[in-house]
Parts: C-alpha cells; structure tokens; sequence
C-alpha cells in the first residue's frame, strides 16, 4: 500500500476528516497548487474508488449514474458544474484552483485547502530525499557521493520543479567531457546565427571557467597563472562578463 | 345540569402549552410537564417577573397579546390570574409553527454516527482556524438517520461563523422528554449547541434554510447557535 507522508498539522487535520468520512455518503473537495500531493492524497485514501478527470464530462456524468463513489480529478476543467447531483454519493474531488465558488460551496460538505510544498518545509524535505533516491536510481549515481544540502530546493512549481532541479543538479555533476561537448553541440545547433557568433557565445566558456577558477584559487593573480593568461586580461573578462 | 366533581389536573398537565402557578414570593407551587421543559431555557424569576407585569390590577384573569421567544419555544399570548393573594397563574401560548415546507425524503437519509460528522467538521475547521475548541457528546445518542451530505454543509457553515472566536465549545445532548413530530411521529431529539466569545451572524439566513432541509431547528444568539435535530429512526 503506499503511504502518505506529511508532517504539516494542516495536511493531518486534512487527513482525518477525510478518514472519518471515509465510509459517508458526503462530497469532499481537495483545492490546492498543481504538484502539492492532492491525487497521491486521495489515492492513498481511496485505492477502490473509481478516477475519473474533469477533462472527460461524458465519463463523469456516466460514472456518476453507475457508481455512488468517485474520485473527481481536475474538477476544475468539468464544465456543467452546477446540473451535479452528489445526492448519496461518496465523491472525492480535487482541483487546482475553484471556479466558482458559489458551485463548490453548494455542492460539496468538505472543502479542503491542502498547502503548497512552500508552506510545509518539512514536507518538501522529505519529498526530495525520495526524488533523490529516485535520481540516484535512474541515472546510476551512488547515493552516498551526493550532498542533499547542495541540491537547489526550487518549489516555484512545487514537486514538478523539486525533481526537474534535482535531476538537472545531479546531470550536470556527473558529466564528462564529451557530455558537456555533445551538450554543446545541441545547444549551438539551436542557438548559432547571425553575424557576431564566436564572441556572442563566448561566455558559456568564460563565465564558468572564470567563476570556478575564482572559486577554487581565491584570488586574480593565482588563476591568471592558471589559465595561463595575462592578468589585465583576465580583469578585462571579468569585467565584460560582470563577474564580481 | 347534574354536577359531578372533575379532576382537571391531568388536562393541565398534559396540556401542551406551559402554565406555571407561583406563590407570593415567587416560589413554584405547580407547573406542568411543557413549563418543565420550558425552563430548561427561561429562569422562575424571569417568568415571575413577567406574570408580575401582566397581571390584571384586580382578582382575576388577563391575557395579553406579545410575542415571546425563548430558544425554541415562541408564544404569541399569556394569561395571568389570581385569585387571591397567595397565587399567580401564567399560561403560555404557543404560536402556530410553520410547516416544513420540504417533505421528508427517507431515501437521502442515511444512519449515521453524528460524532463522525462532529470530528470531521472539527477537523475541517481546524484546518483554517487555530481556536481553542472543546467537544461534549453524549454518548448515549444512539445512531439515527441523516441525510450525511446536508448535515455536513450545515455544520461547516455554522462552525464557520465561529471563526474569529478565541475558544469554541461544542455540546451534544440528548433533550430528556421533548420530541418533534415528523411524518406524523413523535421523533426525540438532540440539541447540538455551540457557544463562543464572538460570532459572525453573516450566513445565519443561509444555515436556517439548510437547517430546514434537514428537518432541524436552528436558533441563533449573539455567541451561539442551537440546533435541535431529530433522531429519526
């Protein structure tokens, strides 16, 4: 069976009113950011219900006739809202955002706001741990070379981006020069016109270089010998790249 | 006209509109089974004081026309009487009550655990509100028929004009002796009460009209609300 995990006492409020109604003819409704666990949620609840999406009206309506319980998906995209009837129904919906209201507050008994990953730290701490784990799995990284602290925790779209910046992090450590080349070469593909190209793009080069060298030796002068360039000249980069 | 002695008293007794009969010092001599339940809502010195008010000036009986409200209980006349010094008598009349005007439609109810809708709308609430909140059930409410999905609505609107209260107390108990008449039966009923330090009354309209749906009475004050519900069977 798979779990559910949350530390948030908003999402465990959540999770035992809908554990005690679990057995009720009563509509609940799960409103909340796209990414933030409502489908897990409701699957993890009700694994023998019926899913249908928003997205099909005509399936909706026919499970609705069939059925006295289902899981509405992406409410938000049902049109015909308001001809619902969840008379003696058990239905679980969730949606992104509410349309109306009026429709939601007349039709549903239960309506939760599950929080974004922002507002459950903890949560989301524990959501990459496992996207890592994932990571590490699907692109044969040992685990144990990774710091989770190093990784970017970038909510912005909440799991969605949490585990894009995790695998992007995790692809760019782990590649060799051929990768980084062949990377290269894709980008130029898509990238390479006009009159000016060679100093247009010079700065993918530079700028990394540059920043890591200054990362690594702390000072101008050091990494000037380096490089094996000339000290103006690499102030001069510097400058035109505004690295500080 | 042969004249045989009657006992009245049990007429009185049963009689659905409260009568009070006080000494002259305002202690209760006799009250029947309804003016029993009524001050379950209303204290003697209150009563005494309103059979006080509307006595006639001289022995004998006066009725006055007004409107009384004491939680579910709303009278449109007394009459107050003496006829001598030592007792006062009050009547009360009850005023018609509307009918409900929805039919019961078993078919929508369903036998229900009302402590697992008390929990899970608490649980609701808790999810938006950080209030101090103390549940009382009784739990010798047994199990009754509801229709689940209404009963939900109305209680997350009446928890939510709560919303700004500092602590929030909720009772459930069973309301010894009182019934409602439903489909033609006597129904018991339970009195779910819920008082704060601070109320909303912005949805109470919307909360009567569900509360009739429901088959249940509803009153409001400034920091509480009162629902009477019908344990129907």
């Amino acid at each position: 069976m798979k779990l559910f995990y949350t530390q948030s006492e908003q999402v465990q409020h959540i999770l035992k009113g809908l554990n005690l109604t679990k057995t009720l003819f009563v509509s609940s409704i799960i409103i909340g950011e796209p990414h933030i666990g409502k489908k897990s949620l409701v699957r993890y609840l009700f694994p023998d219900i019926p899913v249908v999406s928003g997205e099909d009206q005509q399936a909706v309506e026919t499970l609705l006739e069939e059925s006295d319980k289902l899981i509405i998906t992406d409410f938000e995209k049902l049109r015909n809202q308001e001809s619902l009837n969840f008379d003696n129904k058990r239905v679980i919906a969730t949606a992104n955002y509410v349309a109306n209201q009026h429709t939601i507050d007349s039709l549903f008994a239960f309506i939760y706001h599950l929080p974004s990953l922002k507002e459950r730290p903890k949560d989301a701490v524990h959501i990459k741990s496992i996207f890592l784990k994932q990571a590490c799995k699907d692109l044969m990284i040992e685990e144990s070379s990774i710091d989770p602290r190093s990784i970017p925790m970038n909510l912005s779209l909440n799991t969605k981006s949490l585990k894009k910046s995790i695998y992007q992090y995790l692809m760019s450590q782990n590649m060799n020069k051929e990768e980084i080349q062949q990377a290269l070469h894709h980008y130029f593909i898509q990238h390479l016109e006009g009159n000016n190209g060679y100093k247009e793009h010079l700065g993918i080069y530079e700028i990394p270089l540059i920043q890591a060298g200054l990362e690594k030796f702390h000072s101008q002068l050091q990494l000037s010998q380096v490089l094996g360039i000339n000290r103006n000249t690499l102030r001069k980069k510097i400058h035109e790249h505004h690295i500080d | 006209m042969n004249t045989i002695s009657i006992d009245f008293q049990p007429f009185v007794d049963w009689d659905n509109s409260p009568f009070v009969l006080f000494d002259h010092q305002g202690k209760i001599l006799y009250l029947n089974n309804s003016a029993e339940i009524l001050f379950g809502y209303v204290s003697k010195k209150e009563l005494y004081d309103l059979a006080l008010t509307y006595a006639p000036q001289n022995f004998g009986y006066k009725t006055t026309t007004l409107t009384l409200n004491y939680d579910a209980f709303n009278f449109y006349a007394i009459t107050v009487g003496y006829e001598n010094e030592e007792q006062l008598s009050i009547r009360f009349y009850n005023a018609p009550r509307i009918k409900a005007s929805t039919s019961l439609q078993r078919d929508k109810l369903a036998t229900t655990d009302i402590n697992l809708l008390l929990e899970a709308n608490i649980a609701l609430f808790k999810t938006k509100n950080k209030n101090n909140l103390q549940l009382l059930t009784d739990p010798d409410i047994p199990q009754f028929k509801i229709d689940q999905n209404s009963f939900s609505k109305l209680l997350r609107k009446v928890l939510d004009t709560f919303r700004t209260s500092d602590s929030i107390c909720i009772t459930l108990k069973l309301l010894m002796g009182e019934h409602i008449m439903i489909d033609e039966k006597k129904t018991p009923v339970a009195q779910l009460s819920i008082k704060a330090d601070d109320r909303y009354a912005d949805m109470d309209e919307e909360i009567d009209i569900l509360s009739s749906q429901c088959h249940i009475n509803s009153s409001f004050h400034t920091y509480s609300i009162k629902l009477e519900i019908p344990l129907i069977q």
